[in-house]
């Protein structure tokens, strides 16, 4: 066994190295895609968060609610007159909400009656919601403050009517909100640690036997096992400096790009950095040891390209299935690898330690799957088939 | 020395393809023995068994005493191979191809340098060694590839149809290193569907066809055993055909 697979590593990394084109393209993917991605995101995000800070509130039956109104103009909101169409346009995405005030709105006040004003939203829009929302509270702190007047001119304290009092406390750090964003940065760290080999391990493994030189190579007295965890470890390094280049990208956008101020304090320092390592880890050994063995199955390069994206597929799926799982994560979740790995990225993501159980758990499956792979590698390696592909 | 006795090796599903069908033959030290044979003749299988790349159905064969089937190990250190595709890495330079494979048979730095500098030396390779391999010419690359199939000095070496693709001036080079390393001692195996290249290399011809020992002897005897005044005639009237075969 000896130092073989160090030298098999060794020539295959420096091989890849020189490979300037596709190491460039690489490298280049790596530090600018997310980071792109990134801001424009959060330019999307910045756009909403504008969106909600200036409350414009488009009104039928301005006439029948003075008191009201002048109540909505004092909140700084812009009133507008609403479009006569404005169902439809709600419907259509051009208006957000609109306020209808009952024309018998003065008739029912001055009989004692509750005044009734309808919203009129469509919920199913993510884009309307902070609008919604807004219009929404500041109608129940009208009603609350008329309420109020009324008990005080009656002579009775408002604590008598209000006998609870909500305190809203929201546990949410400022790292926690802006789910999305975390989302891209948690997706982007994995769909690094999955692509980063994809190049390198086809290219040493269906690429070898395409270009004839797998052959001499199972001559020499290089056992199988050692050509899988040479062709392995040179896989993992450069999955590895994929990664750490992504995150390096990430790491540089969101300290010196012009990030928009979006009220989202968003933290990826050197400790988010680490963490994100951590977690990645598991991945940055498994993947590597299955495109290995999907490169040594496919009789040519193109046969095993499909089947990588294939892989791929099942990989990336898992995180998106993740996001619209809004429930709190199963507790098994931690020992499936990609959505272990997922989990944990949130975690650092939303400024929290990695717990070390899960960690542990998130490192099982992998280490046990890549020693798997390697095995099989190493078994198709020493078949007599593997040559028939030529 | 090469001893190969009776080795047997079929394909396909319920064995149907007699690739090679109860092979003998012996190849002495120190000369060149000719794989004459069409294509398909089963020329490839046989030198793939006795590299111990595929194992026989049937039948033996050793190297310096090295049994294919019981000394991988053995047999691995005491072959060099050199196919017509040659294998090389493109990107590697000349020297760094002839090093890895030195590496892998377990060679330490100093022996390296050593064996490298005399096989580049011996080869004339010593301008281009240091290039990458893609920018060399075809007898360039075979003279890297025989390099590397000699780093660790094996004592047989295996040719599997070396010659293709190889210019004339190549050809010439390539027999006269092939004669240089049998007057060393090495015993070679050398393989291929051209009359001529055998007939002017080796001593000894075995000539292969449909998986069996057509014939084997000297050029001579091959002569007298078909009755035949020229090589070319004698090749047919053996094979039953020319079919395969180049002139």
């Amino acid at each position: 066994m000896s130092k073989r697979f160090a030298t098999i590593a060794r020539k295959e990394i420096v091989d890849t190295w020189r490979d300037r084109r596709t190491i460039a393209l690489m490298v280049l993917t790596a530090l600018a895609v997310g980071p792109i991605l990134m801001l424009l995101m959060l330019n999307l995000i910045a756009n909403q968060v504008e969106r909600a800070r200036e409350i414009r509130l488009p009104v039928v039956g301005r006439e029948h609610a003075p008191a009201l109104i002048a109540y909505l103009e004092r909140q700084q909101v812009t009133l507008l007159a609403a479009p006569a169409d404005y169902e439809q346009k709600i419907r259509d995405g051009d208006l957000d909400v609109v306020l209808d005030i009952d024309p018998a709105f003065a008739a029912d006040v001055a009989h004692g009656k509750a005044a009734t004003v309808r919203l009129v939203f469509d919920r199913s829009r993510d884009r309307a919601r902070p609008a919604i929302d807004q219009a929404q509270a500041l109608l129940i702190g009208y009603a609350r403050e008329w309420g109020r007047g009324r008990l005080l001119l009656r002579g009775v304290a408002p604590e008598v009517a209000m006998p609870l009092t909500i305190d809203l406390h929201d546990l949410a750090t400022p790292q926690s909100s802006g789910s999305f964003v975390l989302f891209l940065v948690a997706f982007y760290g994995l769909f690094a640690a999955v692509m980063g080999g994809v190049a390198v391990a086809l290219d040493i493994t269906a690429g070898e036997r395409e270009r004839a030189s797998l052959e001499p190579l199972l001559l020499t007295p290089a056992q199988p096992l050692e050509l899988a965890i040479g062709k392995w470890l040179a896989v993992v390094t450069y999955d590895a400096l994929i990664v750490v280049l992504t995150l390096t990208g990430f790491y540089l956008v969101l300290r010196y790009g012009p990030i928009p101020a979006v009220g989202i304090p968003f933290l990826f320092g050197p400790t988010e950095f680490f963490r994100f390592v951590v977690a990645l880890l598991p991945l940055v050994l498994l993947v590597p040891a299955i495109l290995v063995y999907i490169g040594c199955r496919g009789r040519t390069y193109k046969e095993a390209q499909s089947s990588v994206s294939l892989l791929l597929f099942a990989i990336s799926i898992v995180p998106v299935a993740q996001m619209f799982l809004q429930r709190k994560e199963p507790g098994w979740v931690t020992w499936v690898p990609v959505s272990a790995q997922y989990a944990l990225l949130t975690r650092a993501l939303r400024g929290e330690a990695l717990p070390a159980l899960a960690l542990a758990q998130s490192y099982a499956l992998p280490l046990l799957l890549a020693l798997g792979f390697l095995w099989l590698v190493a078994r198709l390696l020493s078949r007599e088939s593997v040559l028939a592909g030529r | 020395m090469i001893v190969v006795d009776d080795l047997r090796k079929s394909f396909g599903r319920r064995g149907e393809i007699k690739a090679v069908d109860g092979v003998s033959f012996t190849a002495p030290d120190g000369e060149i023995t000719g794989l004459l044979g069409p294509n398909g003749a089963g020329k490839t299988t046989l030198l793939r068994m006795l590299a111990t790349l595929i194992v026989p159905d049937a039948g033996a064969a050793a190297i310096d005493g090295y049994s294919i089937v019981g000394d991988r190990a053995g047999v691995r250190r005491r072959i060099g191979v050199l196919s017509d595709a040659r294998g090389l890495y493109l990107r590697l330079t000349g020297r760094e191809n002839i090093r890895y494979y030195g590496a892998l048979h377990g060679l330490d730095a100093d022996q390296l340098s050593a064996r490298i500098g005399a096989l580049v030396e011996t080869l004339g390779i010593g301008a281009i060694a240091d290039r990458p391999v893609h920018g060399y010419s075809q007898g360039e690359r075979m003279k890297v590839a025989i390099a590397r199939a000699l780093v660790h000095d094996p004592p047989a070496l295996l040719l599997d149809e070396p010659t293709n693709g190889l210019d004339i001036m190549s050809t010439r080079a390539l027999r006269e290193l092939l004669r240089t390393l049998a007057a060393d001692g090495k015993c070679l195996l050398f393989s291929s569907h051209v009359m001529q290249e055998v007939s002017a290399l080796c001593e000894r011809i075995v000539i292969l066809g449909h998986g069996r020992v057509v014939a084997a002897g000297t050029a001579n005897e091959l002569l007298a055993r078909s009755g035949a005044t020229t090589l070319e005639d004698a090749f047919v009237k053996l094979l039953g055909s020319a079919e395969g075969l180049a002139a």
